[in-house]
């Protein structure tokens, strides 16, 4: 899922500092599972936001907010909605920008989207996946280096591992390693050594 | 003879390094050149430690114009593939075919934590680009108007464990196209002679990396980068010693003395007293 982050309370005051009354938008998909965007997410933002002078018309979670058939069905014909001066998003920035599209409202994104997450447990995700549209995953094991290697290096880890941790934090596993160890279990050095990944077709517009 | 054919032949090779300055006065770093003259090639660091600095490309100028062969560090961090093909064709032209390639120190704990790292190309396909280059054509596959001749060096590091995970990446940088080695500094030659001699059966010239440790507080900020790992006996000795730099001279003479007797040369990271190059290479020859 996309794991999202709260802006610090400050910032958000700063961005509600030209409008009056505001409608709370809320994701019920990845960042209310994340605790950014559930119910009590949403109700402490209503209270900060009423304490500091804003009026609040109401909230609604969207199933899925980057869903903007969804967005079109459950927003645009709610009154409070449409009345307010912007709308607060609890969601990712796709969430976000799908609620604009489909209403053209003034959006203040009040959380940050940080990666695409596996969950270990609540509140502990790994960044596995990159979403890099270009899968190395069957070359590699099955670990990503792209994503799990600091260096995004495809063909082989750099010198600066030091007993299988990333020269970057001692606290990371050293995706290479990972990858190698694999590799020697399965049988496959050799063809680690023979396996040349070429430069990556980037397609980031 | 240059140094590319020197890798050819039975010498043993030495080779310094020496950072650009921060800032555009370029006299100490001329002054600390003019202690290498004799050596087989002088490194010219590409920002290392993900620190800014003058670029390496002319620092390396520099030194050709002072008659010491340049190796031009390139690394794959700040550059895009884009950057990087042009980077070794502008170096070509000003007459500098040493470039040894490198992934890049990550900028996380260093003065530009929170910069945008490229990596567009890692080591392998950099090295393989300075290959494709050589024959005339680039990435995209265009031909050159004029072809490039390099000679081109990468790094291993000894003392990385698993270090085969390292003896791998070797062989996989020499099937690339890489024709010289220099290593991570290492400060017992025999702790790592397994680790050459077992890479030696590819017949690429490995110069393993040397640090002159001028100071205990030196030592301390050295024991803290990455895959620097100083030995107990090592850390007594400059800890006891006197005078710590005459003894790092001595550490580093006797390491070089070692190497001399199994390796193919050596490459010293003298860090700023470069002075003592000379002084270090005639201790090791006695």
């Amino acid at each position: 899922m996309i794991i999202t982050s709260k802006k610090p309370l400050d910032e958000i005051l700063k961005s509600v500092s030209g409008v009056n009354t505001l409608f709370i938008v809320s994701c019920g998909s990845c960042a209310a599972k994340c605790g950014t965007g559930d119910q009590k997410a949403v109700a402490e933002l209503k209270e900060f936001l009423e304490q500091n002078g804003k009026t609040v018309l109401g909230n609604t979670e969207l199933e899925s907010a980057c869903d903007m058939r969804l967005a079109k069905k459950d927003l645009l014909k709610n009154e409070s909605f449409q009345k307010a001066d912007a709308i607060v998003m609890l969601s990712c920035g796709a969430g976000s920008q799908s609620v604009e599209k489909v209403s053209g409202k003034i959006i203040i994104s009040v959380l940050n989207s940080e990666y695409v997450g596996s969950t270990e447990r609540i509140g502990i995700y790994k960044k596995f996946c990159g979403i890099c549209g270009e899968c190395v995953l069957i070359e590699t094991e099955g670990i990503c280096p792209r994503t799990r290697c600091a260096k995004s290096l495809v063909n082989g880890p750099c010198g600066g591992f030091v007993n299988g941790k990333c020269e970057t934090d001692q606290t990371k596993d050293c995706a290479w390693v990972l990858i190698y160890e694999k590799l020697k279990k399965n049988g496959k050095t050799e063809k680690f050594l023979k396996q040349y990944i070429q430069p990556k077709q980037n397609k980031d517009y | 003879m240059k140094f590319k054919e020197k890798l050819k032949s039975d010498k043993f090779l030495i080779t310094a390094e020496l950072f650009p300055p921060k800032g555009t006065d370029i006299s100490p770093f001329l002054q600390r050149a003019s202690a290498l003259k004799n050596l087989d090639a002088v490194n010219v660091t590409d920002n290392q430690r993900a620190s800014m600095r003058v670029g390496s490309l002319a620092m390396s100028r520099l030194l050709l114009e002072m008659g010491i062969e340049p190796i031009m560090q390139l690394a794959a961090r700040d550059k895009n593939r884009i950057a990087l093909q042009s980077e070794l064709l502008s170096a070509n032209v000003l007459g500098i075919e040493n470039v040894l390639v490198i992934s890049g120190d990550h900028p996380n704990a260093g003065e530009y934590a929170g910069t945008k790292t490229v990596y567009d190309l890692d080591t392998v396909q950099l090295i393989k680009t300075a290959r494709l280059l050589e024959t005339g054509v680039d990435l995209a596959g265009k031909k050159l108007l004029g072809v490039p001749k390099f000679c081109v060096g990468a790094v291993v590091n000894p003392s990385a464990q698993p270090n085969d995970l390292q003896a791998l990446m070797f062989a996989k940088k020499v099937a690339a196209g890489a024709e010289f080695f220099q290593t991570q500094t290492i400060f017992d030659a025999y702790e790592f002679k397994a680790f050459f001699d077992k890479i030696k059966e590819l017949k690429v010239k490995v110069l393993p990396g040397v640090t002159l440790i001028k100071s205990v507080k030196f030592m301390q900020f050295l024991q803290k980068l990455p895959g620097v790992n100083i030995p107990q006996k090592i850390q007594d000795r400059i800890n006891s010693a006197s005078d710590p730099l005459a003894e790092g001279i001595k550490i580093c003479s006797e390491t070089i003395k070692e190497l001399r007797s199994f390796a193919d040369g050596v490459h010293i990271m003298a860090i700023g007293m470069e002075e003592y190059i000379p002084e270090i290479i005639r201790q090791s020859e006695k």
